[in-house]
């Protein structure tokens, strides 16, 4: 297998826009190609993240669709789906595709657009993550999904919700730093605490929100990459997949998905959590990236909450976690996520990503969770 | 499809009727919840229906308080994770119970329920 490099990114500002979702893909897409110096003409394939445009935007085939609107209409273009995870899915296909030496130069991406729709429509299409016959029957909500996660870890560790709320202070301290983040405004806890409740015990803004946005990567063979500018190399690129039914988990304060993909991404880089400098991880709840830094082995089980609450997963911590704001302040495009992960993670490792840039970051590690837990994708870079 | 499968028509038509009902693996004796094709334990393809008692206790809960639009009339509800002493789990609404009330280790029982005209998984208060 070949090494593979990221040699361009591209992200669009995240939040409300009245544009598609292949517009958005596109504009990032652009820019990423512009970022590699790379012609539109050099690209050989497509993999694209979408999850609920059927739904959204009444539009299946969005794959050949943003490549149309991007403007090469003949690159061979595959839409994937897994749920929050889709364009990490994509990335690590579109990783083997070149690794393999099939392509050269392929173009990774995701968009999405949901605030074209009210908030309970939203959350409806979000729930047909979940299991049409057991779980949508009984209204089960994402944050409802994430809420069983956080008392049962509660339960388990006596993680309090203080502690889930310094995720939210932090990730927002962090976005106030982002240009793109579709929230900048830093927050307190008692923000968190006192605001109205989703899903017990998560409150408004122990969740992340609902956004439109695009985000686009360009891959590299190594022999391209070599001439690239800033070339940063996939160290590892890792799926793992769990139970679909959350009654099938038989312990709801872990995930299990998140534990194996991140062994098999370190087997495959041959490093260890220790040797990781910066972490783009999934958020979409509070309650998420305590149980993500324990399952990725940042902390131990049980520690995740302790970690957020002494501030070391902030910017100058011990292990920066979700410096570019996260889901929860940056936003959560769902199609774009992974992809926008990815981008943030590669900015870090060019040293470009100013006032929130980790000082030194040599290796960092990206960790996208689809559905309810039963998708995750963990991939690791490192510069030269 | 073998004789015996249970498929997912086949256990909400027997819910409805208060009857649950997991499958049993042929060839490793795992309890799974239908609907499967193959014993994710030991691979074989032969399961026999089990009926379940139906009495559990709350292994996790949420009050779900913004709920999607198909169901934004019902909350605020409580959904539960509920592990049955048989030793399998099932997701299900929890009802005639406070919402202020619920913990985890909480003894209930399977209640069949109707959710927007469609059967669904309920439970009730029990006495441990
Ligand atoms: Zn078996």
């Amino acid at each position: 297998m070949r090494r593979v490099a990221v040699i361009g990114v591209g992200v669009t500002k995240f939040g409300r826009h009245e544009r598609t979702s292949a517009e958005l893909f596109a504009e990032a897409a652009a820019d990423a190609l512009a970022d590699a110096e790379m012609p539109a003409s050099r690209v050989q394939a497509l993999y694209y993240g979408n999850v609920v445009g059927g739904e959204t935007e009444k539009q299946l085939h969005t794959g050949p669709q943003a490549a149309s609107v991007l403007g090469i209409p003949t690159v061979p273009t595959t839409r994937f789906e897994t749920a929050c995870a889709s364009s990490h899915a994509a990335f690590r296909h579109a990783v083997m595709e070149v690794a393999s030496g099939a392509s050269d130069v392929v173009l990774v991406g995701g968009a999405e657009r949901v605030l074209n729709v009210p908030t309970a429509d939203s959350t409806e299409y979000f729930a047909y993550a979940s299991d049409a016959s057991w779980e949508q029957t009984l209204g089960l909500t994402f944050p409802g999904v994430f809420a069983l996660v956080a008392r049962a870890h509660m339960h388990k560790h006596g993680t309090t919700e203080e502690q889930m709320a310094a995720v939210a202070v932090k990730n927002h301290r962090h976005g106030v730093l982002n240009p793109k983040a579709q929230f900048r405004k830093e927050i307190t806890l008692e923000t968190v605490l006192s605001s109205p409740k989703v899903a017990d015990p998560l409150k408004l803004y122990d969740c992340c929100p609902f956004s439109d946005g695009g985000a686009a990567l360009v891959l590299a063979s190594e022999d391209v990459a070599r001439t690239a500018r800033r070339p940063i190399w996939v160290l590892a690129s890792a799926a793992a997949s769990d139970w679909m039914l959350l009654g099938d988990k038989r312990d709801l304060s872990r995930v299990p998905a998140t534990e194996r993909a991140a062994a098999a991404a370190y087997r495959q880089a041959g490093i260890g959590p220790q040797d990781v400098d910066v972490v783009e991880l999934h958020d979409c709840f509070t309650i998420a990236e305590i149980v993500a830094t324990e399952g990725l082995g940042l902390f131990e089980p049980g520690a995740g909450g302790i970690a957020a609450e002494k501030g070391w997963t902030s910017l100058g911590g011990k292990i920066p976690v979700n410096p570019s704001g996260g889901l929860k302040a940056k936003g959560h495009p769902i199609g774009a996520t992974g992809a926008a992960q990815i981008c943030e993670v590669v900015t870090q490792l060019r040293g470009e990503a100013g006032a929130r840039q980790v000082e030194g970051a040599r290796r960092g590690l990206t960790h996208t969770l689809g559905g309810n837990t039963a998708t995750v994708l963990v991939s690791l870079f490192g510069r030269d | 499809m073998t004789e015996s499968t249970v498929t997912l028509g086949r256990f909400f038509a027997a819910a409805r009727e208060g009857r649950l009902t997991a499958i049993r693996c042929g060839g490793c004796g795992a309890l799974a919840v239908p609907p499967k094709e193959l014993c994710p334990e030991c691979g074989a393809r032969r399961w026999e229906p089990v009926p379940l008692s139906g009495e559990g206790t709350i292994a996790s809960f949420t009050v779900i308080r913004v709920a999607p639009r198909g169901h934004a009339d019902e909350a605020p509800y409580a959904i539960a994770a509920v592990r049955l002493r048989e030793g399998v789990s099932l997701l299900g609404r929890v009802v005639d119970v406070p919402l202020d009330s619920l913990a985890i280790g909480m003894p209930v029982r399977f209640r069949p329920i109707v959710v927007k005209d469609r059967p669904a998984i309920g439970f009730g208060p029990r006495q441990p």
